[in-house]
């Protein structure tokens, strides 16, 4: 394959924008894939993902195209992970491509995170090629998302291209532009190796499988490789590309994306963003760009029996060969004992990762509430970074109490500006600009605590917007705030999982909030329940669940014990699945109620 | 299965349904014949595996058992007498609605051999006998204990009904004065289940009807007991009342205290050999059955020796006198304090059980709880 012929590309879409149905109309229309084979959406491979419509891996795709005048192609569709979460593994896909294809809703226009993704491929010198989807929609507004578009990009209206990636009208035209505009790759075949990661994932039989682009030299099987930032070695096993599944070749040279294995088993030597090189003959420098990803949010996972602890390390590390980005060591919590400190990218990680911990490896566990990771200068001048409440130091050894900062653009239609504005003020947001889009988008330009938006705060913004504001956000940096420990106590004692840091003017507010909800949601027991925030010694917030007064059912069925056994059966389940805490029950979601304590 | 056994008899008619009822009966009193055939068919079939059982009570329960004519009720005992052993001493319980009733039906009962009369009576109020929908009024009532102490019966229960919408602390107060005043030897006192299924838990679901509050619950549930324990009753069980010992019901101890009983009729449970059974819940179903000779059955478990300990301890639990323990290290082979130390040194620490001496038993503060303690074990 001449490295004339080879086009890498990506395709930048918001959710729901279309963006596998169109990879699918690709692989299709150059032959890849024949419709009856066609199953919704090759890309999205995990069931989580198709639930929940997003990508959370990378993968990546070759089409080996003939044009009818006979011409032989190479495409390589990187498809990229579609949420704030994990913007880092964004960059480094965007990294391996030269084009990308900008894909947009004709009904729904621009949105936040497709200009954050398309400013990072402007960034990294890739040509764009702006795509209307969904043409075939009735309430498809095809002049007024044009406009959004030359606003945004700067292009001739001419080179927009109108699809309809359903019905494939226009497809035709795309893969003629992928072809036209998207240079081939450049650089030298016969130089030192370098080869970018842009994914990795665990496969139970081969190891480590990486995903990555040549940008010089070759790598074939045998070869002596280095990884350049971890400086792990390892041999080639196996090169190959990717189609619909992995087909083995001799060798990958400069400009092609394919995968490696080479009997690595562990994801933590094989990151995202680390330059292949060849152990012999090594590249002077790795390729720029590559940064150690760091989990934002920090939360506990704790077996709901406690015997369970070794079966809960085993899931995790089960998942984590599959999820670099997932961290996890061992803690105690004096309430739940035996547990996982985890460390996440973001929210939607967070609850991914609970989800197949529960789904796919049939754990019963309490994970408590997320937190970000604070910065303290003790008073002996140290500094340490402080990822559980619970292991504050005490309030007179802090000299000086930071909290992640982070740079947030949210695009919305200008009528919904008040009710955002208030929103972020209500989130100790700092508004740094206003910029129009076009008169129709907004785009506001914050800074929040980190803290303040991985909670409910995405959810708020759609719905004080009808849904039209979008968010995309990355991290800034550490700033001093005024900030305090606040303790839930459950009958006098501290219940650590509970703990949190929150900013002194709503410690009042969001205590008594905190202590409500959990009285709503610890049933009433045999005991008298006392729920407490406090700050240091002092009490700030009380409620009490009271005692049962009464628990027992009168008659007894004319002889129907069956069915009264049935009954108090179900209330021992019940217990069960409560966590006990000195002698009072608690639901798995009082851990989680720290979430929802603005409601 | 040993002595000591219970025979229950389920008469599933009623004349009307009542809101909050959810035992099995049907209003269409035309197949009461037919039933009555396959009751018989029922006893003639079970009597073979029964031959050795004497039993010490019978229990004519509903539905409404008084709703069934002399000679209906004759029949039945004929076949019973026919086909079981019931001790000369047996405590024969007829379940009747003072709606019913008459000299000439109460009559014929004694002449049968029917020896203790359990009245519906729920509330002496008028306009509470309406909203939980009986057919009967208080006059009934009155008129019919007199009655059925002219014909010979002493030994009458009287059902109460506590705690349902409406009720007012002053009203059940002239409900129990007025229960008392006709000196039964016996009075249960039921608090209200909405039962899924039945009208009163429909009107709940779509917020019809509201639940009393269970802390007032549990003040009506104190109310009976301290009047009726200042008036000679003794309580000894959770809802169950007698002045004295000697007017315990028997059959209904058959159930607490983990003894063997047959049911018969259509809903009817059996416990023996350690296994439960339920009859069909439909008459329809039941008649066909027998018919076709074959028996009722619509459910069968075998316990597991933990279901066994669990029903035995909850149902001990309901019990004044508690669960003796060295019966329990006798039926069950295990020392019941070893095996729960943890639960009853947490349960005694918070005082609701009585320190373990030869029986467990629960403290005054624990009876009220007695379903949550029983969850700990």
């Amino acid at each position: 394959m001449e490295i004339k012929n080879i086009r890498n590309f990506c395709i930048i879409a918001h959710i729901d924008h279309g963006k596998s149905t169109l990879a699918d109309r690709l692989l299709e229309y150059t032959g890849a894939l024949h419709q009856r084979k066609l199953q919704e959406q090759v890309l999205d491979s995990m069931d989580l993902e198709r639930e929940r419509g997003i990508t959370i891996k990378a993968h990546a795709v070759r089409m080996d195209y003939r044009t009818p005048e006979g011409a032989h192609y190479v495409f390589n569709l990187i498809d990229t992970p579609g949420h704030v979460d994990f913007t880092y593994e964004v960059s480094r896909s965007l990294a391996a491509a030269e084009g990308a294809l900008l894909l947009v809703d004709a009904a729904q226009g621009v949105e936040a995170q497709t200009i954050s993704n398309l400013y990072q491929a402007i960034e990294n010198d890739l040509v764009i090629i702006p795509i209307i989807n969904k043409i075939d929609l009735p309430n498809a507004q095809v002049d007024a998302v044009k406009h959004q578009i030359l606003e945004l990009i700067g292009c001739e209206e001419d080179e927009i291209l109108l699809v309809s990636a359903k019905t494939g009208e226009g497809v035709a035209d795309v893969v003629q532009a992928i072809i036209d505009r998207i240079p081939p790759p450049k650089g030298d075949p016969h130089a030192p190796l370098q080869a970018l990661i842009f994914d990795s994932s665990f496969d139970v039989y081969r190891g480590v499988v990486a995903l990555i682009r040549i940008f010089n030299g070759e790598i074939q099987v045998g070869d002596k490789i280095r990884f350049m930032a971890t400086g792990r070695e390892f041999e080639v096993e196996e090169v190959g590309t990717l189609l619909l599944k992995r087909i083995p070749s001799k060798k990958l040279t400069t400009g092609e994306v394919g995968y490696l294995i080479c009997g690595a088993k562990n994801v933590r030597d094989i990151r995202v963003g680390d330059t292949v090189t060849h152990a012999r003959r090594p590249a002077e420098k790795p390729l720029p760009g590559y940064r150690q990803v760091k989990p934002m949010v920090f939360a506990g996972i704790y077996p709901v029996d406690s015997q369970d602890f070794e079966d809960l390390r085993n899931a995790l590390e089960r998942l984590a060969l599959n999820d670099s980005s997932l961290h996890f060591e061992p803690e105690t919590s004096s309430a739940l004992g035996f547990g996982f400190r985890c460390g996440f990218l973001g929210l939607l990680h967070m609850e991914i990762v609970q989800e197949r911990l529960e789904r796919e490896f049939g754990q019963n566990i309490i994970v408590t509430t997320p937190n970000v990771v604070y910065k303290i200068t003790t008073t002996d001048g140290e500094e340490l970074y402080i990822d559980n409440p619970a292991k504050m130091p005490p309030p007179v050894k802090i000299a000086k109490f930071e909290e992640p900062y982070i740079d947030a653009h949210i695009i919305t239609p200008p009528e919904y500006i008040g009710n955002i504005m208030k929103l972020a003020s209500e989130k100790r947001g700092i508004l740094k600009n206003t910029t129009y889009l076009d008169p129709t988008r907004a785009d506001l330009h914050y800074l929040f605590p980190l803290s303040e938006v991985i909670f409910d705060f995405f959810d708020r913004l759609k719905s004080v917007s009808r849904g039209y504001a979008s968010l995309d956000y990355e991290f800034a940096g550490y700033r001093e705030s005024e900030l305090v420990k606040l303790d839930i106590l459950i009958n006098g004692e501290v219940l650590d999982a509970l703990s949190a840091i929150v900013h002194k003017d709503r410690a009042y507010d969001y205590g008594r909030k905190l202590c409500q909800k959990l009285r709503r949601l610890i049933p009433r027991q045999l005991f008298e329940v006392v729920i407490q925030a406090a700050i240091g010694s002092r009490v700030i917030a009380r409620e009490t669940v009271k005692p049962l007064r009464k628990n027992v059912l009168a008659k007894c069925y004319g002889g129907d014990v069956t069915r009264k056994r049935k009954l108090l059966e179900k209330q021992k389940e019940g217990k069960k699945r409560m966590k006990q805490v000195g002698r009072v029950e608690i639901p798995q979601e009082a851990f989680l109620a720290v979430l929802s304590a603005d409601e | 299965m040993t002595q000591n056994a219970g025979l229950y008899i389920h008469i599933p008619f009623c004349e009307r349904k009542c809101g909050y009822c959810d035992f099995y009966s049907i209003t269409r009193l035309d197949l009461i014949e037919a039933f009555v055939q396959a009751l018989i068919k029922e006893m003639a079939m079970l009597a073979p595996a029964f031959e050795s059982v004497q039993f010490q009570t019978v229990f004519f329960g509903g539905g409404t058992p008084s709703l069934l004519s002399p000679s209906q009720i004759h029949h039945i005992f004929d076949a019973l007498y026919h086909h079981f052993t019931i001790h000369p001493d047996a405590e024969i319980t007829l379940e009747a609605n003072p709606g019913t009733l008459n000299r000439e039906k109460l009559e014929h009962y004694r002449e049968l051999g029917i020896n203790r009369l359990s009245l519906g009576v729920q509330s002496f109020h008028p306009g509470e006998l309406h909203f939980l929908g009986r057919i009967h009024t208080a006059e009934d009532v009155i008129h019919n204990v007199t009655l059925a102490r002219q014909v010979g019966f002493q030994n009458i229960n009287l059902d109460l009904m506590t705690a349902f919408p409406g009720l007012t602390p002053e009203s059940f107060q002239k409900t129990l004065e007025q229960a008392v005043a006709l000196q039964p030897e016996h009075i249960s006192c039921y608090t209200l289940i909405f039962e899924p299924g039945t009208p009163f838990h429909h009107q709940l679901i779509n917020g019809k009807m509201q639940p009393v509050p269970d802390d007032a619950e549990a003040a009506f549930y104190q109310q009976a007991r301290q009047f009726l324990e200042k008036q000679g009753y003794l309580q000894y069980e959770i809802s169950n009342y007698a002045r004295g010992e000697a007017f315990i019901c028997r059959h209904n101890c058959i159930y607490w205290e983990y003894k063997p009983y047959l049911g018969l009729g259509p809903s009817a449970h059996s416990f023996y050999d350690n296994q439960r059974r339920a009859n069909v819940r439909s008459v329809q179903a039941y008649i066909r059955k027998l018919a076709a000779g074959q028996l009722p059955l619509q459910f069968r478990e075998s316990l597991t020796l933990e279901q066994q300990m669990f029903e035995y301890i909850f149902l001990h639990l309901r019990l004044r006198k508690g669960l003796d323990l060295q019966a329990f290290q006798e039926r069950f082979g295990t020392d019941f304090v070893s095996r729960y130390r943890e639960t009853l040194d947490r349960l005694l620490e918070n005082g609701f059980i009585e320190p373990p001496n030869g029986f467990l038993k629960l403290s005054e503060k624990g009876w009220l709880m007695a379903d949550s303690i029983a969850t700990y074990f």
